[in-house]
Order: C-alpha cells, then sequence, then structure tokens
C-alpha cells in the first residue's frame, strides 16, 4: 500500500470518527507541508527580495513572524490583492486564495505555527533572473530624468513624458515594464501621444512629468490602448493579433501611481517594446460604459450621499469576441458591475468589483475570450458612496463630486476589448460606437459637465503678478508663479491680496504679497474654496467669500492673518457670491451674486440690499456714487449712479435709469476711482482688453469725458467683472495676474 | 575563539535581559542599542511619547515622517520621543538585529532619537504593547494617558484616508499638556502585530 492511500485512509478514519471520539486531534499544520505550498504558489511573485512587496515570505520565520497579520489579511481578502467577484468571470493571472486556503491558514496561526519537516518544503518557484523576460526589446525607452518620490503624503499620480523618436508607424505586440524603485511603484497605465503635445504641461512646476490621473484615459480614446502594469503582474505579450499603433514621432506616455513608504525613493522607469511585423490582424474595439468615462453620465454626487447609482446598457451591433475587461473609477466608487443579457434571454456575468479599490486598477483578461452575438445587451451599474462613511473619500466632510480628472472628482466606465467578428458589421459596429460619443458629449454639455471642466481649465493657467505702470511697461512682478486670481492692491498700496488656486487639488486661499519685499503669506489655508478678497479701507483687514456647506458666506480675517475669521454675513440665494468693493467710509461691501447686484450694509442689521441686473460695483471715494458693470442695454457697458438712488430704485430697477454711460464701448469690470475722485478706470474689451482712463468730475453732478486708452493688457487676464483694486491709490500703478511661459525642468 | 565568541554574546544578552527583566513599574530600565539605559516609561519633561515599531512594517515605515514632524513639534514643549523596535530576531548573530535597527534609524531619518531592541518583548509586555506602530503617551507624573494609533489615516488594510479626520496622538498630547482629559484615552491601532519570539523558538528544532 502506498504512503499515500495509508495516509488517505487515516484522513478517513480521522473524518469518521470524528464524531464518535468527540474533541480528537485533527493532524497539525505545518509550514512545510501545508503553508509553504499555499504561500509560494500565491505570495511570493511579490514578497521576494527586490520585488515590489514591502517584505519577503519565503523561509519559516519570515512567514511565521507575520502570522497573526498573514491570517487577518488574508481573511480580510486584503491579499493577496485580487478585487473582481468570482463568479463573475475567470481571468488570467487571478491572484486569489479560496475559502479552505484562507482558513488553513487562521487554523495554522491558531494552532501555534508548527513548522513540520523542512525536507518535506516545497521547492521555491523558480524566477527568471533580473532583466527583460520578454527578451531583448525592439526599443528601450527610459525617463529622461528621476523622479523624486517622497518619504510622505498622499500618493502621487505623475505622467512621465518620452519621446519614442520613432521615423515611422510601428506596431505593438507587448511592454514590458522595469520600475527602478519597485516599492513605491504602485501600478502604471502606458498610453501614446502626438509628439510635443504635453510640452505646455511637461515640468511646468519645475519637476520631471505633470500631475493629474486621466491624461492616460483620455489620451486617445478610440485607441485600443498599451496597457500598463501593476505589482506581480508577469510580463507577457498582448494576446495573439492584438496590437496597438505607435505613430511615427508619438510621445510615449507613462502615468505612474507612486505610494511613499516612509523615505525618499528616486525612479527611473524602463520601458520594453516590441513591435510586430503588420498590422492589426482583427477588427478590434474598445466599448465602454458609459462612454468617455462617465463624461455624459451625469456623474454629480451631492455630499452625504451613499448610494449614487449610474447605470448604462449597448446593444451590441454585431457579433462581439470579448478579451478583456477593465474598470475605472476614483476613490468614491463601491461597487462596479457588468452583465450580458444574450439574445435568448440567458445571463452572463461579465465583472463585479464590489469594493472598488482605485489602488488596484488591473486589467482583466478573460481566461477563455468569449463571443456575444449581434443583440446582446450589456448592462452595467457603478455606484458610488460620498458620506464620510467611505474612508477613501478624498474631502472631509464631503463636497459634492462632480465629473472630472481631479483625485476628489469622480468618473467610471467599465470597459470591454473586444474583437468585431463579421467584416459585415464592422462598419455597423464604429458607428454606433461614435453615436454613443457624441451623446455623451452632447449630455455633457446639457448637464453642465462641460462648462464645469472648462472653467477649471481656465484656472489651471499659470500667471504671475504683474505690476504695470501707466504705459503698460512691466514694473516689477511678485512672488513665485502659479494659478491666481482677483488680485487687489490694499489701499496703501502696499500690498496685494490675491486669491491662489491650487489645481492638483482645486484649493482656493487667500493670499497677500508685500510688494517691496515679495514675501507672500496665507491668509486663509482651509478645505473650503475661499475667493474675492476685498481690503477693508483702512488697509487692516481683508474680506472674502468662502464655500461653507453650500453656502456663500462673507467672512474677515486680520490682512496680517493672525486672529480668528469671523462670519460678515451669509447668502443663501445659490449664485457664487463675488465681492468687489468696500466703501472708504467703511458702510458698505458691495457684491453681486448671478445676474444681480447688492449692497450690504455692515452697519445695524446687515440686509443685502438688492440692486439691479449690475456687477463689479465700486464706490466713489467719497461714497455718493456707484460705477458698476452692466448688460441691461444688450451689451455690457460702464455706468456710473448715484448710490442713494441706486439704493431707492431697489431690485429690478432699470441700470440705466438715473445712470451716466460712461464706456462707449463694451466693457465688464475692473473699475477703480483714482483717490481724489477726478479718474476712473476700467477695462475695455474692444480690440483685446484695455485700460482705459477717464476724467471725471463729481462735486455738483456726476460728469465724464472721454474715455482714452492706457494701455493693451496681455491676453489671458480673466473675470475682469470680479476685480477689485486694480490700481494703487494714485492711479499710477496697475495689478493684473497675467499668464507667463511655463518653466522646464532642466534636461 | 569561537566559543569564546559565542558565551562573549550570551553573556551580553542574557545581562541585558537580566537588567531588564528586574525592574519594573514607571522605571522599567532597558538598554538602548548603544548600551545606555532608558527609563521611556519614567517620567521626564511635561510628556514623553514610546513608539513601538519596527524595522519590517510597512505601515510603522509610512509613518517616519509623522512620528518625527510630531516629535520636533512637541519637543519645544517638553515632550521627549523614544523608540522600541519589536523586531523578530531570526538571525543567529544578536548584533545582526542592532545594526539592522541602527541602518534602519538612519535610512528614516530617526536621528537623534533614542532606540530599543526590545528583543524579548519587556517594554512590549510593560506597556500591553500589541501592534506597530503604537504610541504611548506618558504624562509629567509618570502615568500613561494615551495608548494607540498616531492618527486615522488607516482606515483598515489597504484602505487609507485620503484625508486624516482624528489626529489622536496630537490631541492625547494637547490634553495632557494643558493639563486637561484625554478624550479619547485608548485607541486601536493599526499596523504589524508584535509576535512573541518565543513562539519561534519553540518551533525552530523541530
Amino acid at each position: 500500500m502506498s504512503r499515500r492511500r495509508v495516509l488517505f485512509l487515516c484522513l478517513l478514519a480521522t473524518v469518521l470518527l470524528k464524531p464518535l471520539v468527540g474533541h480528537s486531534q485533527a493532524p497539525p499544520i505545518t509550514f512545510a507541508e501545508t503553508i509553504a505550498p499555499i504561500v509560494y504558489n500565491n505570495c511570493v511573485t511579490c514578497h521576494r527580495p527586490g520585488e515590489a512587496a514591502p517584505f519577503s515570505l519565503i523561509s519559516y520565520e519570515d512567514v511565521a513572524k507575520r502570522g497573526a497579520l498573514i491570517a487577518k489579511v488574508t481573511e480580510a481578502r486584503y491579499m493577496p490583492p485580487w478585487h473582481a467577484e468570482p463568479g463573475y468571470g475567470e481571468f488570467v493571472g487571478e491572484r486569489r486564495l479560496t475559502d479552505a486556503q484562507i482558513a488553513t491558514i487562521g487554523a495554522w496561526v491558531k494552532q501555534g505555527m508548527p513548522r513540520g519537516d523542512d525536507t518535506k518544503m516545497p521547492k521555491l518557484p523558480e524566477f527568471p533572473p533580473d532583466g527583460w523576460r520578454l527578451g531583448q526589446p525592439d526599443l528601450i525607452l527610459e525617463m529622461p530624468i528621476a523622479f523624486d518620490v517622497p518619504a510622505s503624503g498622499p500618493d502621487v499620480f505623475r505622467n512621465f513624458v518620452i519621446p519614442t523618436k520613432l521615423t515611422e508607424d510601428k506596431w505593438v505586440r507587448g511592454i514590458e515594464f522595469r520600475p527602478s524603485a519597485r516599492k513605491v511603484v504602485h501600478h502604471a497605465l502606458f498610453a501614446q501621444v502626438p509628439g510635443g503635445s504635453r510640452a505646455n504641461v511637461d515640468g511646468v512646476d519645475g519637476r520631471p512629468g505633470f500631475g493629474g490621473l486621466s491624461a492616460v484615459g483620455f489620451a486617445d480614446r478610440n485607441d485600443p490602448g498599451l496597457g500598463g502594469w501593476v505589482p506581480g503582474s508577469q510580463p507577457a505579450m498582448f494576446t495573439e493579433g492584438l496590437v496597438s499603433r505607435l505613430p511615427k514621432g508619438s510621445d510615449f506616455l507613462l502615468q505612474v501611481h507612486f505610494h511613499p513608504i516612509g523615505k525618499v525613493e528616486s525612479e527611473k522607469s524602463l520601458i520594453g517594446i516590441y513591435f510586430a511585423d503588420t498590422g492589426a490582424q482583427k477588427d478590434l474595439a474598445s466599448v465602454m460604459l458609459p462612454a468617455a468615462f462617465g463624461f455624459g453620465a451625469g456623474i454629480d454626487i451631492p455630499p452625504g450621499e451613499k448610494q449614487f447609482t449610474i447605470k448604462d446598457s449597448f446593444t451590441l451591433p454585431g457579433d462581439a469576441k470579448v478579451y478583456a475587461a477593465f474598470a475605472h473609477a476614483h476613490y468614491l466608487a463601491k461597487q462596479m458591475k457588468a452583465e450580458a443579457t444574450l439574445p435568448d434571454g440567458s445571463i452572463r456575468p461579465l465583472l463585479w468589483i464590489r469594493d472598488w479599490d482605485f489602488n488596484w486598477q488591473d486589467g482583466y483578461t478573460y481566461k477563455r475570450p468569449f463571443i456575444l452575438p449581434k443583440g446582446t445587451r450589456i448592462d452595467v451599474t457603478l455606484t458610488y458612496d460620498n458620506s464620510s462613511d467611505n474612508p477613501r473619500n478624498p474631502i472631509n466632510p464631503p463636497r459634492r463630486a462632480i465629473f472630472g480628472e481631479q483625485s476628489f472628482d469622480e468618473m467610471g466606465t467599465i470597459g470591454f476589448e473586444v474583437e468585431i467578428v463579421r467584416k459585415a458589421e464592422v462598419d455597423a459596429f464604429h458607428e454606433a460606437l461614435a453615436a454613443r460619443m457624441k451623446a455623451a458629449t452632447d449630455a455633457a454639455g446639457k448637464n453642465g459637465t462641460l462648462g464645469r471642466l472648462m472653467a477649471r481649465g481656465l484656472r489651471r493657467a499659470m500667471q504671475q503678478l504683474t505690476i504695470f505702470d501707466r504705459q503698460g511697461n512691466v514694473v516689477t512682478r511678485i512672488g513665485e508663479v502659479g494659478s491666481y486670481s482677483q488680485a487687489t492692491f490694499s489701499p496703501d498700496g502696499s500690498r496685494i491680496a490675491v486669491v491662489k488656486n491650487d489645481p492638483d487639488t482645486d484649493g482656493r486661499d487667500i493670499w497677500t504679497f508685500d510688494i517691496a519685499t515679495g514675501k507672500g503669506t496665507a491668509i486663509t489655508s482651509d478645505a473650503p474654496p475661499d475667493s474675492a478678497p476685498i481690503w477693508s479701507p483702512d488697509g487692516t483687514a481683508i474680506a472674502y467669500v468662502s464655500d461653507r456647506e453650500n453656502t456663500n458666506a462673507i467672512f474677515k480675517r486680520a490682512a496680517n492673518g493672525s486672529g480668528p475669521e469671523e462670519l460678515v454675513y451669509s447668502h443663501t440665494t445659490g449664485s457664487q457670491i463675488i465681492l468687489t468693493d468696500w466703501s472708504a467710509d467703511g458702510r458698505y461691501i458691495c457684491f453681486w451674486a448671478g445676474e444681480t447686484m447688492f449692497v450690504l450694509p455692515l452697519n445695524g442689521e446687515r440686509k443685502a440690499i438688492e440692486l439691479g441686473r449690475e456687477r463689479g460695483g465700486r464706490f466713489s471715494p467719497d461714497t455718493r456714487l456707484v460705477a458698476f458693470s452692466s448688460n441691461q442695454s444688450g451689451r455690457f457697458l460702464v455706468y456710473v449712479k448715484d448710490l442713494a438712488a441706486a439704493i431707492s430704485q431697489g431690485a429690478g430697477a432699470d441700470a440705466s435709469s438715473q445712470a451716466t454711460q460712461v464706456s462707449p464701448e463694451t466693457a465688464v469690470g475692473g473699475i477703480f476711482w483714482r483717490r481724489d475722485g477726478k479718474e476712473l478706470f476700467y477695462l475695455s474689451q474692444q480690440g483685446g482688453q484695455g485700460v482705459m482712463s477717464v476724467d471725471v468730475e463729481g462735486t455738483a453732478s456726476f460728469q465724464a469725458g472721454t474715455p482714452k486708452l492706457l494701455f493693451k493688457l496681455p491676453t489671458g487676464v480673466l473675470a475682469p467683472a470680479q476685480l477689485s483694486n486694480v490700481s494703487t491709490p494714485d492711479g499710477q500703478r496697475f495689478v493684473f495676474a497675467v499668464v507667463v511661459a511655463p518653466r522646464r525642468p532642466a534636461q | 575563539m569561537r566559543v569564546a565568541v559565542i558565551v562573549l554574546w550570551s553573556l551580553v544578552f542574557c545581562s541585558s535581559l537580566g537588567l531588564a527583566q528586574t525592574t519594573h513599574g514607571k522605571g522599567l530600565r532597558i538598554p538602548d542599542i548603544n548600551g545606555r539605559v532608558l527609563t521611556p516609561f519614567a517620567p521626564t519633561g511635561q510628556a514623553n511619547v514610546v513608539f513601538f515599531v519596527a524595522t519590517d512594517c510597512p505601515i510603522s515605515n509610512a509613518y517616519a515622517p509623522m512620528i518625527q514632524r510630531v516629535c520636533s513639534e512637541y519637543a519645544s514643549r517638553g515632550v521627549g520621543c523614544s523608540l522600541i523596535y519589536e523586531d523578530v530576531d531570526t538571525h543567529p548573530t544578536p548584533a545582526h538585529l542592532d545594526e539592522q535597527v541602527r541602518q534602519h534609524l538612519k535610512e528614516y531619518g530617526y536621528a537623534g532619537f533614542p532606540a530599543v531592541v526590545d528583543r524579548e518583548r519587556t517594554a512590549a509586555n510593560y506597556a500591553k504593547a500589541t501592534i506597530t506602530p503604537q504610541a504611548f503617551v506618558i504624562d509629567a507624573s509618570g502615568e500613561i494617558r494615551y495608548r494607540g494609533r498616531i492618527d486615522n489615516l488607516y482606515a483598515a488594510f489597504g484602505k487609507t484616508r485620503q484625508q486624516v479626520t482624528s489626529h489622536d496622538l496630537r490631541d492625547a498630547l494637547d490634553a495632557v499638556l494643558t493639563g486637561k482629559p484625554v478624550l479619547h484615552p485608548q485607541t486601536e491601532a493599526l499596523g504589524c502585530f508584535i509576535t512573541d519570539p518565543a513562539l519561534l523558538r519553540k518551533h525552530n528544532h523541530e
């Protein structure tokens, strides 16, 4: 009788006798015979020296000293990391333990982690030596400059642009990625973009590459894509016949997700590219549900919403052979599920990620590609949790999350890489996909997604605070290059208050800069976005607007940044409010919201007085008059009106009634009174933006002369009706946030 | 010669053990990696913080910059910090782990931190520490006023918050330094379990 058979009979006897003898001793689970095989088959690909995992799991000591931890993380299914639910597709390279294996590990730890007979240890799997595992690549690309990953802080997403210098179009059949600092590289995504197309962003912050999450996703959405890399994945050629185009002169775009580990690491990745002899032999398509990463899906998730759901369906216009699935979303996504309903009514589960983890963006290649016949309907359901119960929520307390590329924005899609099986159906298939793309774009235009993204794009521009004289000569530039808006001189002209935007976090804070020294001071540094700074007439305080729990409120704080902030006024109409002036006598603040301008008395009951369809209001130095712009005539013009008259006319008044028109041409704001009240400035929009000067007389009745152009502004000075003190009190110096050319890191 | 070395090492090893084990209470005395005797749980200054760490625990390592930041910020307020390493020594030479810890201190920027290698879990047992990283705050009277996580960055294994919402260690220190009660004197630390080395030794020669 063989040894194995004896063992089997013993086991059988144990099982059969167990109920009879009660607490019989189960055979001890040992490391050598039971645990090592599980660990070697599922863990050591990464948990070995030189690989991505933080420690090795090879010897008995390696495993036993972390026994309790291993039992815990396998039971929680945190390790091995695999996020697709069983029963929803079978995939290549699944890293998943069975329930029985997990129970065995737990039992071994409970039993005190017996070592067992060393001679029964399995052989450690053989791993190929360092170097290219797919053989010598046809093209080797290397990051031109190493990128330093900080020791701590949030995860870093960085895109690196590597010129391919290809002189002819190539077809790619495989890519091998070799990070140099494996412990910090969490995953990588690959794409190709037209050569030089990312030069405007590459290195503008002085470090190699550029930030942001979706540079790869949006790089070329009609391309089948070049894939990606996660720790533990074995390099492999693309599935037979699947090739991707790499056009001549294109840049390779490498997006790397870095995870700081407590000490600084430097990454300089190598990419090996393997070419195919011919182009695609198959008609391939990438089907996304919803299309374009959810661009048109109306992703707009209220704070606190725990179960925001979007659904999409697509009925296949032809037979499709499905090779792979992928999922993409940011931190709020929870569940991502796809099912196919075949024409005969049967249901085929495609992919289910129950607890989406942005950190593990695996591609899911089906073990056995399968055909979904024409008429099959694919249904995708994505759910999101924007409550504070979601520990991954990037913003706390939660804020409204909209579609976008930032980590605190959301998007979401499940995509499928398919082959269109029948030649006759290829055109119809691509037309249907194009129609979906167009529908998504149209929807994004209607539901506000597009508008919000464009507004943000403008804020991303890099600017510098620039002071001009009356002839338009640059007198000085202040502070570092960054994203600024609404620069305003202090009443004595010695300092500038400004909104400083952080395009990476969408943060907006109020800063002041001392003109003589260039020193910057943060007046606010809180999570809610702050905007529209105005100076108190004595220069000791700054008022600003802050978004708090979806309400716009006016706060003020000492202009040196000290002391607590003080609530001045809370506004509930729903439109963003913009402060433009604080009267010289200290009695009024002027702001506008939506289409309407308001005057807020600071004495007595703080009840905002609604004026007409006006904006950008500015009080005359004696607070007798108010200058503003209005489009009541059909285009924006600058008017001056008696303040008392404006207040008594109240809501709905005609802006031009009892008003003097100052600008003959279109002018939207940037209004400023010289301190003696004898000169008025505004920004003309005629033939580019220019600073205009008008001689005015306001002692008896208001009279304005003919405006003359002082100088033209460089392009890119935005939102003039949101500006406050564009000039020093003497009207000699003007400040604007001016777009500057990006800086490049030294090569 | 070889025997002599082993005997010598055993002597050093056992004597350090003996020293640690014979002491108790607030006066827990334990040698640091330089052989200097430390009393990490005894009152010194306004308060002191003891961090249980390990060289090979990723969560413990990820907290290194935060531990350094907290300690340098509170140093001016009379707070001292020390590190207690809870590695399992699987190497036959005891000096090996000391060297590993020295290397770790250098690599992770812990210059100037008093550090103890807690081979036999004397300190861990004393403080009832079970996890690395885990922080203990001792007030000026020698009482342990806080034990637990540094903050709530980790919600679960593999689930890090994008934004820390509870700065437990700082809150505890602020309370102790201003003579207020610590609101949450005990929190659950998330990280690597502190393993009893005896458990491994037991199976070493089966």
